[in-house]
This record gives structure tokens, sequence and C-alpha cells, in this order.
């Protein structure tokens, strides 16, 4: 009864988590993103954050892709700041797992 | 004949120049520009605190005149429009410092200088325009007003960390030269974090950038 009760509660809590919390890897599409100057400063900016395992730009598809650490995340909100404040815009954040 | 050429060429490269290395970098960004052509050479060492504004140091030694500069320049990005597929930007940089010269009449003489401009870019991986004003106040040597525009297209498009090649045409306008038009045709090679730039001007006057940003 008690195992029972401790995966409900499990299974209550992954179920009501925030998306972000599992994921991973976040691609986020940017605007203005048009040479390697703009692509350096997405890997200053992100490489300096704690949570920031590695990140890659694509610019034929101006996505930038973002992997964190083990255990670790960035909300949506944030990301949009990071970028914001770098001088682009954010059209889309994707995430997965 | 040889400015209609460049004329022809411009109209062709419309399509196609490449951009000048911006003012303002990323917060925390640290970029070194040297810039050599027929009239002057100059070092510019800017620190952006944010993505929005920057200020360093700017030295020029104005070859004709024999005239230095020794200024704080400041940049600020007032306007940028991110797209799809190109930025825009709108700058208006400005140096405020004392200018130096030992030439004919001058006898080690020093004035504070002071100079104030609008720069304004349009980018996408193929096309680059730019255009850019400057007045300039040297106190007892002088002021004058000059502008620059430039076109390029990249022949190719590479991926970020490749080679990227630029053909670019950038005609200088001093309306109080005897000889107020300029034009050079040049090539960009950007690579990581260097940029270098190498022409030479319809009067035979070379003309070498480098940029590298920290």
């Amino acid at each position: 009864m008690k195992k029972l009760s401790i995966f409900l509660v499990l299974g209550v809590l992954v179920l009501s988590s925030p998306a972000w919390a599992l994921s991973k890897q976040v691609d986020v599409k940017i605007n203005g993103l048009v040479c390697d100057f703009c692509a350096q400063a997405m890997e200053k900016v992100f490489g300096k954050q704690d949570e920031v395992a590695d990140i890659s730009v694509d610019l034929d598809t101006k996505i930038v892709t973002i992997n964190m650490k083990d255990g670790q995340n960035m909300d949506d909100d944030f990301i949009t700041k990071l970028i914001t404040d770098s001088g682009y815009n954010v059209e889309e954040i994707m995430r997965h797992e | 004949m040889f400015r209609f050429l460049m004329l022809s060429v411009l109209g062709l490269c419309v399509f196609a120049l490449p951009g000048q290395a911006r003012p303002v970098s990323y917060p925390g960004g640290v970029t070194v520009m040297t810039m050599n052509n027929g009239d002057r050479n100059s070092l510019h060492i800017h620190y952006s605190p944010t993505a929005f504004y920057s200020v360093g140091y700017l030295a020029e030694y104005w070859r004709e005149s024999e005239t230095t500069l020794q200024m704080v320049q400041v940049n600020n990005l007032l306007k940028r429009w991110n797209n799809k597929d190109s930025q825009a930007n709108l700058y208006l940089k400005s140096g405020i410092g004392a200018a130096y010269s030992d030439y004919g009449d001058f006898d080690h003489d020093s004035d504070m200088a002071a100079f104030t401009g609008i720069a304004a870019d349009w980018e996408s991986r193929r096309f680059f325009v730019s255009y850019s004003n400057r007045y300039n106040d040297f106190g007892e040597f002088g002021d004058f007003y000059m502008q620059s525009g430039r076109v390029g297209i990249a022949p190719y498009i590479g991926d970020y960390g490749d080679l990227h090649t630029w053909l670019m045409l950038e005609i200088d306008h001093n309306p109080e030269s005897s000889d107020p038009l300029t034009y050079t045709p040049m090539v960009r090679f950007f690579k990581d974090v260097h940029l270098v730039e190498a022409g030479m001007s319809d009067r035979g006057e070379v003309l070498f950038n480098y940029v590298v940003r920290f």
C-alpha cells in the first residue's frame, strides 16, 4: 500500500511538472542570426550559464541548440531574456527530452 | 571611364556586398579594429557592457594633415531590425578627445577634437549594404564632413566556422577634397573571430582592415 502511494505521488508529480523541467535539449529559433559574429554571441552568452553543457548554432535554420547539464534547465522566459539582451529576437522555443 | 566602370561594377554588386564590422558587440565583448586606407590609419578598441552600446579608445592618424587624434569613443545601437533572414542596424557613433599636429604652420599644437555620425547597415548571408557619415571638429585644425557607403556580396554561403568570403565596394565621399570620391573594391575574409579586408582604391591606395573580437 505504501509503495502504491509513492508511485501515485511520483506519477502525479511527473504529470504535473512543467515541460521545461524534463528537457535536456532546447532548440531556439532566432531572428537576426546572419553571421558568425551573431553565432559567437550566442555561444558566449549561453556558455557563461552554469546550466548549459554546450550549444551549437545552425545559421541555415537560424536555430540555436542548447544542451543542458544533467538535472539542470532554464525556463523559456530566461532563455528569451538572454537572447533579447544580446540584441536578437526569439521566434520559437522547442524542447526535447 | 574608370568611374563609369566602377559604377557598373557597383550596380552589379548591389546584389552581393558584405558588411562592416559592427561597432557594438555582445554583452561583455571586446573588439579590436585597425583600419588603414589612403586617408588615415586608425585603431579602435571597444568594450560592450550591453549589446546596445560600447565604450572604447580611438587613435587616428590623418596622413595628409599629419594630424593625430586620441579619443574616447561611444557607439550606441539606436535600433535593430531582426528579420528571419536579415538584420539591419542604426548606430550613433561619437568621440571626444584631443588632436595634435606638427604640420605646416602648426608647431606641436594640440586642441580639443570631437566627431559624431550615424551608421546604418543591412545584411543577409548573401548581401550587404551600409552607409555612414561623420562630422569632425578638430579645433584649430579644422572641421569637415565625410560619408561612406558600401555594398557587398558573398560568392558562396559558408556554414558557421567556415572561411567566409565577401566581395565589396566602398565609396568614400569627402566633399571638401579636390577629388571628393574614392572607390575601393576589396575582398573580405572572415573566419572565427578574425576579419580581414584588403583592397586598392581607384587612386592606387591600399586598404587594409583587421578586426578581432573576444
